[in-house]
């Protein structure tokens, strides 16, 4: 396998970050109902690849320079704190890789999800990305067990139409405070 | 329940340790109440009012500092009609007024009002009822403990051989102080000794953590984290620790051929900090690398703090069978911020890459443990081999792989549980404060 290619997390990306996820963010107005289909396109077909598993065709819709975040304290700057997790491409490549060297047995037997994509707004940054929200519950079904994950996320989208792209995408559990069930799938 | 006794043995242990309601509600009472239990660290509540949560066993706690500076640990529970008296995690208070019918606290733990106090009885003095608090508190290198045990040795004695451990893990930071700064929590449903006994094993890595260590061997190569359990870990001289109490070591420093910054996993923003580190400090920079990663050690305070890492891990039972583990994240005081940045990025690495295999397996022993029929649990591997050695001050040590640390921790969970130790609360005013280091 190729050498992972280098971290491009920088305090510049750092920062882009945290404004992004200021808490619950400024008020923007209603999302734009010409963004929400492209948007949508995006997001359902996210959650398609990840309820079957297919992280690798979900990776690929990465950019080199995207950000994976799962905060704990919705307002904290991930430079101070500690996130549930905070991942560049290559830390996301290693979770994918964790789970395909067959030994992760947290995930055997693997978790079967289903998710409910829901509330999509959709406003356009200046700089040609889409910043999306919405609401989520992650379904997860495993060893009997059918729990849920509240989450709001935010997505930065690089890139909308069939060629649908994200920058940043920051899972925001509505517990995040509280005491999280272990997940070693992709929320 | 059995007599305690004949529940561990020296080569294994009775599955009621890990199954029994009542052994569960004594040892709430007994062990999370008559030792020294860790309750936070100061830097959690620096000034003046501020406060933050805490427990001893399920007795909920508020942690707090009065005006002058001063600890108590107060119960969290109204002295009128039991009502909790605080809701909030942490935050900063001079007084605590119960929502039920509103009687009001100091942070002291002082009841200062009594609403509508006309016709209480003439005896009733308001000094006869402040919050209950826990009357032994200390403090060892910035951790705050505390005990219900007017009997317990002193917090000093308590920690024995581990106390320095704990200084050795605070030095690592240039200023000798660590900074605690905010929590990962998790739940696991099994019971806190499977954490405990996890804690000291260096034996399972291996195979737990195989995911772990097959995807760092092929994304990254060369010897990272955990490479150091690849195969035959007792060959790299790492060995382990019962350090008496119930306190646990286990040192991984001899299997690392490089330093801990080559050791540690690329994670998020390693080459930026790494080049800024560079820049900044020039030929020092490699000693201030070496501040990111973790300890390389794990050091258990019996009976509710793993320190692993560059983090306080408390055990928090819940239930027989449910437990809460709060991993809270140091970063070293004095340090540059380029360090303290890497460090919360580190904290989130093995957690969430390796724990949840942990946590799995935890669950998996609970449910092998549901079978009444097949009794014991087995601890037996180094018990009287050749190369555990026992020093002059009763510290045993052994291979890494040995299970000496749990048949260690179970010897002082013995004695605890066995012990009828006489459990009392203070009054504000009433307490006392030891600082050990
Ligand atoms: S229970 Fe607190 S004032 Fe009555
Ligand atoms: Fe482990």
């Amino acid at each position: 396998m190729d050498a992972p290619a280098a971290s491009v997390l920088d305090d510049r990306l750092y920062q882009r970050l945290v404004e992004l996820a200021a808490p619950d963010g400024a008020e923007r107005g209603p999302g734009r109902p010409d963004l929400r289909s492209g948007v949508e396109q995006a997001l359902h077909h996210e959650a398609r690849l990840l309820d079957e598993r297919l992280y690798r065709a979900w990776l690929d819709r990465f950019t080199q320079d995207c950000v994976y975040w799962i905060p704990l304290d919705p307002a904290g700057d991930p430079r101070t704190q500690v996130s549930y997790l905070l991942d560049d491409r290559r830390r996301m490549e290693d979770r994918i890789g964790l789970l395909e060297t067959g030994w992760a047995h947290a995930q055997e037997p693997p978790s079967r999800t289903c998710r409910i994509v829901s509330n999509v707004e959709a406003w356009p940054l200046g700089d040609g990305d889409t910043l999306a929200r919405c609401s989520t519950v992650v379904w997860e079904y495993r060893k009997d067990r059918l729990i849920p994950f509240a989450s709001h996320n935010d997505y930065v989208l690089a890139t909308l139409g069939e060629n649908w792209s994200v920058r940043f995408k920051i899972v925001r559990l509505v517990d995040s405070r509280s005491d999280v069930r272990k997940f070693s799938f992709v929320l | 329940m059995d007599a305690l006794d004949t529940l561990i043995q020296p080569h294994r242990v009775h599955r009621s340790l890990y199954t029994d309601d009542k052994i569960f509600v004594a040892e709430m009472e007994r062990i999370f109440g008559g030792a020294w239990v860790y309750l936070a660290h100061e830097s959690q509540l620096p000034n003046p009012n501020d406060f933050i949560a805490s427990r001893m066993g399920l007795r909920r706690l508020i942690l707090t500092r009065d005006d002058d500076g001063g600890l108590h640990a107060l119960f969290n529970r109204c002295a009128h009609r039991a009502s909790t008296v605080c809701q909030s995690e942490c935050g900063s208070a001079r007084r605590f007024q119960c929502s039920y019918h509103g009687w009001t606290y100091s942070n002291r733990g002082e009841l200062v009002n009594v609403p509508f106090a006309e016709g209480y009885p003439p005896d009733f003095d308001k000094a006869d009822h402040g919050l209950a608090q826990v009357p032994r508190l200390g403090t060892y290198r910035g951790l705050i403990f505390g005990t219900l045990n007017l009997d317990a040795p002193s917090l000093a004695d308590w920690l024995g051989p581990a106390g320095p451990l704990i200084g050795e893990f605070v030095d690592r930071s240039p200023s000798g102080r660590i900074e605690v700064r905010n929590c990962q929590r998790m739940i696991f449903r099994g019971n806190w000794k499977l954490a405990w006994d996890n804690a000291g094993d260096g034996l399972h890595p291996t195979f737990a953590h195989r995911s772990f260590l097959v995807l760092n061997e092929r994304q990254h190569g060369g010897a990272r984290s955990l490479s150091q359990f690849k195969a035959s870990p007792d060959d790299t001289g790492m060995y382990g620790l019962d350090l008496g109490n119930g306190h646990m070591f286990v040192d991984q420093r001899p299997g690392l051929n490089q330093s801990f910054w080559e050791t540690q996993r690329p994670v998020p923003g390693r080459e930026w900090y790494a080049d800024r580190i560079v820049q900044r400090f020039g030929d020092e920079a490699p000693d201030v690398l070496e501040m990111a990663p973790g300890s390389m050690v794990n050091l258990s305070i019996f009976p509710n703090l793993l320190i692993k890492g560059n983090t306080l891990e408390t055990v928090d039972p819940v239930a027989v069978a449910e437990t809460r583990l709060h991993t809270w994240v140091a970063a070293a005081a004095g340090a540059p911020d380029e360090v303290n940045v890497l460090r919360m990025r580190i904290a989130e690495d093995f957690p969430s890459l390796g724990n949840p295999d942990d946590l799995e397996i935890f669950e998996r022993c609970q449910e092998g443990l549901a079978i009444p029929e097949v009794e014991w649990v087995d601890m037996s591997k180094g018990l009287g081999h050749p190369a555990e050695e026992v020093a002059a001050d009763g510290v045993r040590r052994a291979p890494v792989t040995h299970e000496g640390p749990m048949r260690g921790y179970l010897r002082a969970w013995l004695e605890l549980m066995s012990a009828d130790a006489k459990l009392t609360t203070a009054r504000a005013g009433e307490t006392s404060f030891e600082k050990a280091a």
